[in-house]
């Protein structure tokens, strides 16, 4: 009996935490306690023409100007208001503004279709409201709309909404023909990177030239960089969340593109008309096809492919499923000697429900899998190394409206994480590792408070706890010693790691035209890439959290001023942060991360430092519109055994960072787009002498990461061109040039002994592409 | 790995370019340099000091040629070298014995250096094995060490490969970390970007069996020398067996050699 009793009261005050921490934050917004009667209008907003829920939808009430929430990322918004006749207007840049009289006697549901095109010219890119970056309380968060992403030029004329994204300031590639990139100074792996809530864990194909969303099937996306609300965590610099199209639900639509290496299509329709509706969308690069025509290469595969579907189907007015996956896999192989293909799987399974007029409730279930699979042969036998991460994912999340000022986010969230470290197998391999599980747990909670008319609050409180989970022998190492060994038996709880994460972001709206915004936050990781490449490469693998890795800690405070010009036409925001980071890791000298037996034997751990400037300004509206960035940045770590424990830069650390973006509407047919960047160069180490040791050439080197690789700038053009549209076929034609002026920018550097003079020691530069034209045709019908 | 990385990148990329560029260096410290090797093969050993230039410097490589160097071995040998100018010091009675740890003591500039390396025992290299692969139209040359290695964990090998005579400045390290006792058949990783092999070719390897810490330093050093896309570590000087912050490095180990005409 005793034990039954135990099992049924555990949970139950495990649910008394939540509720009493649910009621702390209730507490604090005081306007909840006021008596009074109070209706709620809620509903869903949809574009007009597809059924596409619309995400931050402003939506206002004109008889009270104070009073205003925007749609959550399912499209549904809440608003609480005493019993009364309004006017509710709903807004969103790029639609046709909506007003619709609501008499507020009871609860009452109001779905509103907006209508687009207004300004099909215009380029959003992104606001959702015209001053949303003078009331929102969101810090370093920009939001990008795949139109503008679409206009902008790129290598290859494949559009791409990672390398639109590494055009905003504070946000920084790892260098030509990568896609990894670095934010506020943080490593690679510190990027929460979700599609469709679903963690990727390599954003790139092709070595890093493409990234893996396929434009076509991309609503929209967010990067937050550092202040994320507290539904996000797990990673320490950023979350870059990239939302799904949910395809059209009147009509069927075929769209898709033809391009110089790869090709696209694209096919969405109704399920039940107006109701559910479906989007598949494919992609294949076939370079290597060409690559095969001559001799040389006829033995080179190359190439990826990927694949987005999503289906939703409405069961009743209060309850929505969503089904949405992405599997995508590189292939790189020559002839039967090498053999390497990776790729991402994620699939996720989400219910939306209206539980009443002021709750909203999502439950995801998600599964994301990402593998890495090498292998070699040759007369002597083969031999293959392979690395895994699977995740299983459980979401619960709620959205509160109490009032008309204050939404309330809680939830929790559980990963179990099964981590397959880089394995070698084949014949006589003895070197056995095995899987490890993890399981990521949060409880969160987060109140957006509209405090008075100027103020902003939003606030919140991240607990996230880390089970190392048994299955595998656990080392312990000091100083790279190994003192002892835990073997933990299956299903046993090894060691746990608690994290509190608060999380608070403010906004003051000094004037009707400027605001000024604080923030602060901290973020914790618990899964970490072991990377020993500078670009981000297939072969980098996760790890989890263990008895010497502890999880990652970032705290960031930032401060920022907005000010807006020209009736919201130009806007000027501008952030200064600090970031400290500890528990950081890099490898000891000489770490060879692929074939030592235990990866953890060669981990140095030790802290690190990000701080800088971020200023952009952009033009929203009119025939020319883009945005000019800038970042003044540095970023140090410093680690025991590194550098003599001395503050070295780490290697993103780039002092300056330019971006400037332009889009010019000639005519509603001809739209012209340039970009021009300037980066300072990573932060490398070049040998500083030389000397002979058995007869070879041997370089000395000075202090880690001392020294700096060229700039690099360049200026890419396009131009698309509209064709009329015959009936309901459209068609439009992109051409590019990239790197317009054929700057020789840095790719790697190397030394060599002068062919001639072997006493000279050359610097040998590789630059990768110089005017590299593009022609892509896109149609839909 | 990187070889075809940034092959498949070069013709994916046709514009791809290379160009010798000017780069600021910042001070170089000149170091003492220690080069020692002590083997199984009769002596005499030959220990070679001399200091490292910077980068940009041409012309020969300072030596110290007054400096006290002595080896001795836990058998209760010791000897004091005797110095053949141009850094290099030479044993007279010495004798290297798979087993025996040795330890270098150098007395140069006011400072003392001390190293110890341990010879381990001989693992037999048996022969060259020769694969070629027709890639892209052209035939490589794939070279395999035969050797057996023995069922104990934690042996090292490294080789120095000369074709047609001539050395070839890359570093080749294998060790029984994946697998364990059994004939080697991994290549090895000729970066050939700088050295092609073709049909004719006089190559000749010794196989030399090192112990942890002369593996730590060389495996280094080939790790520094695949950089690039895929592969490579952030460069640092490999960790030395040589006390007092001298670069080089002390190592007894076996030797055995062979030959192949491909």
């Amino acid at each position: 009996m005793q034990p039954e009793t135990n099992r049924q009261t555990h949970p139950l005050s495990y649910k008394h935490k939540i509720a009493i921490g649910i009621s702390l934050l209730l507490l604090c917004s005081s306007t909840l306690l006021l008596g009074q009667t109070k209706f709620t209008v809620s509903g869903t907003i949809k574009q007009k023409s597809s059924g596409e829920t619309l995400i931050g939808v402003a939506v206002g009430v004109l008889e009270k100007p104070t009073v205003g929430v925007t749609t959550n990322e399912y499209g549904f918004y809440s608003l609480s208001l005493p019993q009364g006749n309004y006017t509710l207007r709903f807004s969103y840049i790029g639609y046709e503004q909506q007003s619709i009289p609501v008499a507020l006697n009871a609860n009452v549901t109001v779905n509103v279709n907006l209508a687009d095109g207004v300004s099909l010219q215009e380029v959003v890119v992104s606001s959702k409201k015209e001053d949303e970056n003078l009331t929102s309380s969101a810090m370093g968060t920009e939001i990008l709309n795949m139109k503008t992403a679409a206009k902008i030029p790129v290598v290859f004329g494949e559009k791409d909404l990672v390398k639109t994204i590494q055009l905003m300031p504070g946000v920084k590639s790892n260098g030509e023909g990568s896609n990894g990139f670095s934010v506020r100074g943080g490593a690679t792996d510190q990027n929460l990177i979700l599609l469709d809530e679903a963690p990727v864990y390599n954003a790139s194909h092709l070595l890093g030239m493409f990234s893996t969303f396929n434009s076509d099937a991309i609503k929209d996306a967010t990067i937050i960089k550092g202040n994320s609300p507290a539904q996000f965590g797990g990673r320490l610099s950023s979350v870059l969340d990239v939302k799904m199209k949910e395809g059209n639900n009147k009509n069927y639509q075929v769209s898709g593109g033809i391009g110089l290496i790869s090709s696209r299509l694209t096919i969405e329709g109704p399920i039940q008309k107006e109701k559910s509706s479906f989007i598949i969308s494919g992609r294949r690069t076939y370079a290597d096809l060409f690559a095969r025509l001559s001799s040389d290469l006829k033995d080179v595969k190359l190439y990826f492919y990927d694949l987005n579907a999503k289906a939703n189907l409405a069961i009743n007015d209060k309850n929505k499923l969503y089904f949405s996956g992405y599997f995508g896999k590189d292939v790189l192989g020559v002839s039967k000697t090498f053999g390497s293909d990776w790729g991402n799987s994620t699939a996720t399974l989400r219910w939306n429900s209206v539980l009443s007029s002021k709750l909203f409730s999502n439950t995801s279930i998600i599964y994301s899998n990402y593998d890495f699979n090498v292998g070699f042969k040759s007369e002597g036998g083969e031999i293959n190394f392979n690395s895994h991460i699977k995740d299983l994912n459980l979401k619960q999340d709620f959205t509160f409206y109490p009032n008309a000022d204050n939404t309330i986010r809680f939830g929790f969230n559980v990963i179990h994480h099964t981590i397959t470290p880089t394995k070698a197998e084949g014949s006589d391999i003895v070197n056995t590792k095995k899987s490890r599980i993890g399981l990521e747990n949060a409880v969160y909670t987060n109140n957006s408070w509209k405090v008075s008319e100027k103020i902003n609050l939003d606030y919140g409180l991240r607990f996230s706890f880390y089970n190392v989970m048994g299955g595998d022998t656990y080392h312990i190492y000091e100083q790279n010693q190994l003192p002892q060994s835990v073997e933990l038996k299956k299903g046993k709880v090894g060691k746990t790691y608690f994290n509190l994460e608060p999380r608070l972001s403010a906004n003051y709206r000094v004037t009707s035209t400027a605001s000024v915004k604080m923030g602060y936050a901290r973020n914790t990781q618990n899964l970490h890439l072991m990377s020993n490449s500078t670009g981000g490469s297939p072969t980098d693998q996760w790890i989890g959290n263990s008895y010497n890795i502890k999880p990652e800690i970032a705290d960031q405070v930032s401060l920022g001023l907005s000010k807006n010009f020209n009736d919201n036409a130009l806007e000027l925001n501008t952030e200064v942060y600090y970031k400290s980071m500890q528990h950081q890791i890099d490898y000891r000298d000489g770490a060879d991360i692929n074939t030592v037996p235990d990866v953890e034997s060669e981990l140095l751990f030790g802290k690190g430092r990000a701080y800088g400037v971020e200023i952009l300004l952009k033009k929203k509206t009119g025939t020319l519109t883009g945005w000019i960035g800038y970042t003044l940045s540095k970023t140090e770590r410093q680690i025991e055994g590194i550098n003599n424990g001395q503050w070295y830069n780490a290697k993103q650390d780039r002092t300056h960072d330019l971006s400037i973006v332009g889009v010019y509407t000639l005519s509603p047919r001809w739209t012209l787009s340039g970009t021009f960047i300037y980066t300072t160069g990573n932060a490398v180490t070049f040998p500083t002498g030389k000397y002979l040791l058995n007869n070879m050439l041997v370089y000395q080197y000075g202090n880690r990461n001392a020294d700096r690789m060229p700039a690099t700038h360049r200026f890419d053009i396009g131009v698309t061109y509209e064709k009329p549209s015959k009936g309901k076929f459209q068609s439009s034609w992109s051409f590019g040039l990239y790197n317009a002026y054929g700057r020789k920018n840095p790719y790697a550097i190397t030394f060599k002994e002068n062919k001639i003079n072997p006493e000279k020691i050359d610097a040998v530069q590789t630059s990768l592409f110089q005017w590299v034209p593009s022609v892509t045709y896109n149609f839909k019908f | 790995m990187k070889t075809i990385i940034s092959l498949v990148l070069l013709a994916l990329v046709c514009t791809a370019c290379e160009k010798t560029v000017t780069l600021d260096y910042k001070v170089n410290q000149s170091k003492v340099i220690i080069d020692g090797n002590i083997t199984n093969a009769t002596g005499p050993y030959f220990v070679k000091i001399t200091k490292s230039l910077k980068l940009i410097e041409t012309g020969t490589y300072p030596t110290i040629d007054n400096a006290v160097v002595s080896i001795r071995d836990d058998a209760g040998n010791r000897e004091t070298l005797t110095p053949r100018g141009n850094g290099i010091y030479q044993t007279a009675s010495l004798k290297g014995v798979p087993g025996r740890t040795y330890t270098l003591t150098v007395q140069a500039e006011n400072q003392t250096y001390v190293a110890q390396s341990t010879m381990p025992q001989q693992v037999s290299f048996e022969s060259i094995k020769v694969e070629e692969v027709v890639f892209t139209g052209e035939t490589e040359y794939n070279l395999i060490p035969v050797y057996n290695d023995p069922m104990g964990k934690g042996n090292n090998y490294r080789f120095v490969v000369s074709v047609n005579d001539k050395l070839i400045n890359q570093h080749f390290i294998q060790n029984d970390e994946v697998k364990n006792g059994v004939v080697n058949t991994l290549r090895l990783e000729i970066n050939d970007d700088e050295v092609k092999l073709k049909k004719g070719d006089a190559v000749n390897i010794t196989m030399q069996c090192i112990d942890a810490n002369a593996a730590l330093f060389y495996k280094t050093l080939m790790l520094i020398g695949d950089s690039g896309p895929g592969g490579g570590i952030t460069p640092t000087n490999p960790p030395s067996n040589i006390s007092n912050g001298s670069l080089g490095v002390f190592s007894a180990h076996t030797i055995d050699t062979k030959g192949v005409k491909l």
